[in-house]
């Protein structure tokens, strides 16, 4: 009873923070609307479009980590363990990977002449990325954490890796929003 | 720890462990309580100091004038007032209602009255007391900044906030001082939530909790929704003061591209608005519970009180829009923001007669808390009135950025807030500390706060209606409004009275700390979950979990053969 209880304490807590992450990008993005469709012209004259190659390779990098997290909780209710180890470890890696293409990403904008105080295109496109950075340290220090924590003696582990997993999918959602709204349209 | 299991947890033995980082939720409560008191009084000498500035412009503030004020000879400066009415602001929204209300009377009421031993998270109920430390130093340094505090005002309008109108550094630790605070407020809230939805004493339905839950419950739903908004709102604000981006900055002041200052009005009244309900929820569901209890009769139509309660916390989420009038919005949004602001008066108006109806020939007892509770009653109501006024289109446009505005939210966020604060204080204060308080002293504490209370607020109405705006550092250089001198002498000296019997309650908690009579289990002989288990309860609060039998307003009952007026929650029904 009482451990049917604290899973359903981790499910609900996960929720509601994703409900709090999802309310702070979902004022992000009424920025963006309203400073985009209040815009003459997109990007503003004078700046150029950001190359779609990083961006992509971000996103398919994040959804290659993803699926590899999707893996550690087949892997845990399997209990093959050493499976799960190593799924968890590429879901790190791409993690990673992914980060190391933001820092790619802003380099290139600085180097295409975007600077963070060129404009509110290039404040929106800084500011999210970063945003999103932030989150993605965070969802990284879950998964390190369930890393510490993956062994068949801990309680709940189930539902905490549900928790880190959902988190991490949240993560890749909010990615692909603004994959297509800052850099496709 | 963190898994909350509702188990016993290992007793702590060291001072640190105890007291300082503490995963107990009634030692949390009293650090929380200790942090907003310690806040009041910082904001409450903000406020005698503006007070003393409109009431005697150019003159010093005595006493503490020249030691906080030398090089102006004790007078307030101008640039000080303006960071004066921002911090006061800030500071008694963010760092002493919220921690009273939501961080003390939350952590500690929500387990005891639910029957739970703790917190869900109890290592997540820690951090939050922390984060909110860490958020209210940050606050105080920016007081010893260079250009000193944020001064654009507690809701920090661009340009005013922006490096062009607060150049300093104080504004961006405004920002990451709030930002801090946003995260130990959502901390709560999802140890809030969780632990009301799956550790209620078993018998306990929804309807079955007292309705100081059911407020604090509501709260940390919009604390949870709402505070992430006001989070994103300050990154921006960081971002345009730090890295240089151009979110809020338009027009001249923007060097290149063009942001809109009024995207952070909207941000900040979608949070703002709900705000003023987390913030009035605790106390409206204590209120509830207290009049209930000092009437002795059961609450009048408590399940539709809890659904109003519901239905305003809704309704809280659509009508921010009246705080933006005069922004040049369409006339369709402001009509149906109108409508859906007049539409929150129906639930008002539903559980504020229910409380008239619950003290309708109840057998009265005008012990401190339901004094505090009746005050609550009577500013929340005229609070309450006054609010039409803003939400009407028509008279908003005269009355918007008067004192009529600040005499309003005072009478709704402050003074009801507070002395809902009070009346929770000194109705649990026996179980929190094992002691009563000094029953007299609180009276003289109650007509000494209820009477100057109004002489500030309303003289404000008075005023703001008159034509006075706020935020000027001397209105009175406007010859149309000397004639509000008179007036404003009233409000300040309101104001210097009702400070003053604040050291009565200091003194009376403090005393009654160190020496007040010893407290019974239950001194108010009241049937909820706390008062069946010793004051001040035992570390892990039930040896056994209680089962609940009925509800927490079972008083008056004639049939009771037991010889007292009320039911514990843990005894059958008696039919009336």
């Amino acid at each position: 009873m009482s451990l049917k209880r604290s899973e359903l304490q981790i499910n609900l807590a996960t929720n509601i923070v994703i409900i709090s992450v999802s309310m702070l990008f979902a004022t992000l993005f009424m920025g963006y609307a309203i400073y985009r469709t209040s815009a003459t012209v997109w990007p503003p004259m004078g700046i150029s479009r950001i190359s779609l190659v990083l961006p992509s390779l971000s996103t398919v990098v994040l959804f290659i980590s993803s699926f590899f997290c999707y893996r550690v909780s087949k892997n845990i209710r399997k209990v093959n363990f050493p499976n799960a180890h190593r799924n968890l470890n590429l879901t790190i890696v791409f993690g990673v990977g992914f980060l190391i293409l933001q820092g790619l990403l802003w380099n290139q904008m600085k180097n295409t002449g975007i600077y963070v105080s060129s404009g509110i295109f290039a404040s929106l496109n800084y500011a999210f990325t970063w945003i999103h950075f932030a989150h993605m340290v965070a969802g990284l220090v879950g998964l390190i954490y369930l890393k510490r924590v993956l062994k068949p003696e801990t309680i709940n582990l189930q539902t905490k890796t549900k928790s880190v997993e959902n988190f991490w999918y949240f993560l890749e959602i909010v990615w692909i929003i603004m994959f297509v709204t800052l850099f496709v349209f | 720890m963190s898994g909350g299991y509702n188990e016993i947890h290992p007793e702590p033995t060291t001072f640190w462990s105890k007291y300082i980082l503490s995963f107990d939720h009634k030692v949390i409560a009293k650090q929380f309580l200790w942090y907003g008191i310690f806040f009041l009084g910082v904001g409450g000498l903000m406020a005698i100091l503006i007070r003393w500035t409109l009431a005697n412009p150019g003159i010093p503030f005595p006493v503490l004038g020249n030691l906080l004020f030398p090089a102006s000879g004790g007078v307030v400066p101008p640039d000080t007032y303006s960071m004066l009415f921002t911090m006061h602001g800030t500071i008694m929204i963010f760092y002493a209602i919220t921690p009273i209300l939501i961080g003390a009377f939350g952590n500690y009421c929500i387990p005891l009255m639910i029957g739970a031993r703790d917190m869900a998270f109890p290592l997540l109920n820690m951090l939050s007391f922390w984060f909110a430390f860490l958020s209210g130093a940050v606050l105080l340094i920016s007081f010893f900044v260079p250009l000193g505090a944020a001064d654009g005002g507690w809701t920090s309008y661009p340009t005013l906030s922006t490096l062009i109108g607060s150049p300093g550094m104080g504004q961006t630790l405004w920002c990451v001082a709030i930002f801090l605070f946003g995260v130990s407020s959502t901390m709560g809230a999802v140890n809030y939530v969780t632990t009301v939805i799956t550790l209620r004493a078993p018998g306990m339905g929804y309807f079955d909790m007292p309705l100081t839950i059911w407020g604090l419950w509501l709260t940390a739903i919009l604390n949870a929704i709402f505070v992430p908004v006001l989070g994103a709102g300050v990154i921006l604000l960081i971002l345009d003061r730090v890295m240089g981006t151009t979110f809020f900055l338009a027009g001249a002041s923007a060097t290149s591209g063009s942001g809109d200052p009024v995207l952070f009005q909207h941000v900040f009244w979608i949070f703002g608005h709900p705000e003023v309900y987390i913030l009035i929820l605790p106390a409206w569901g204590i209120v509830s519970d207290l009049l209930s209890f000092f009437s002795r009769k059961p609450a009048f139509g408590a399940k539709a009180t809890a659904l109003s309660m519901t239905a305003v916390t809704v309704l809280s989420t659509l009508v921010y829009g009246h705080h933006m009038f005069t922004t040049q919005m369409s006339p369709l949004l402001t009509q149906s923001f109108m409508t859906l602001t007049m539409t929150i008066s129906i639930p008002s108006a539903i559980f504020f007669a229910n409380w008239l109806g619950t003290i309708w020939r109840g057998s009265i007892r005008f012990d401190s808390p339901m004094l505090f509770s009746l005050g609550v009653v009577f500013v929340f109501g005229l609070g309450g009135l006054t609010g039409l006024h803003l939400g009407t289109v028509t008279t908003d446009l005269y009355l918007h950025d008067t004192y009529f505005v600040v005499g309003h939210f005072h009478y709704t966020m402050a003074a009801s807030v507070l002395l809902g604060g009070f009346a929770g204080i000194y109705f649990w204060f026996p179980k929190m500390f094992g002691r009563m308080m000094n029953e007299t002293m609180a009276k003289i504490h109650f007509w000494g706060t209820m009477i100057p209370l109004n002489g500030i607020f309303f003289g404000m109405l008075i005023v703001g209606y008159g034509g006075m705006h706020r935020r000027i550092y001397n209105p009175f250089v406007y010859e149309s409004l000397q004639r509000l001198i008179p007036v404003n002498n009233i409000i300040t000296t309101s104001a210097l009275l009702m400070g003053a019997f604040q050291l009565v309650f200091l003194y009376n908690f403090i005393a009654s700390l160190l020496r007040g009579p010893k407290a019974e289990s239950n001194p108010w002989q009241v049937g909820t979950l706390e008062w069946t288990i010793p004051s001040p309860p035992p570390h892990h609060n039930y040896d056994v979990i209680p089962v609940v039998k009925c509800g927490p307003h079972e008083l008056g009952n004639p049939n009771l053969k037991t010889g007292r007026d009320f039911q514990y929650q843990t005894e059958e029904l008696v039919e009336a």
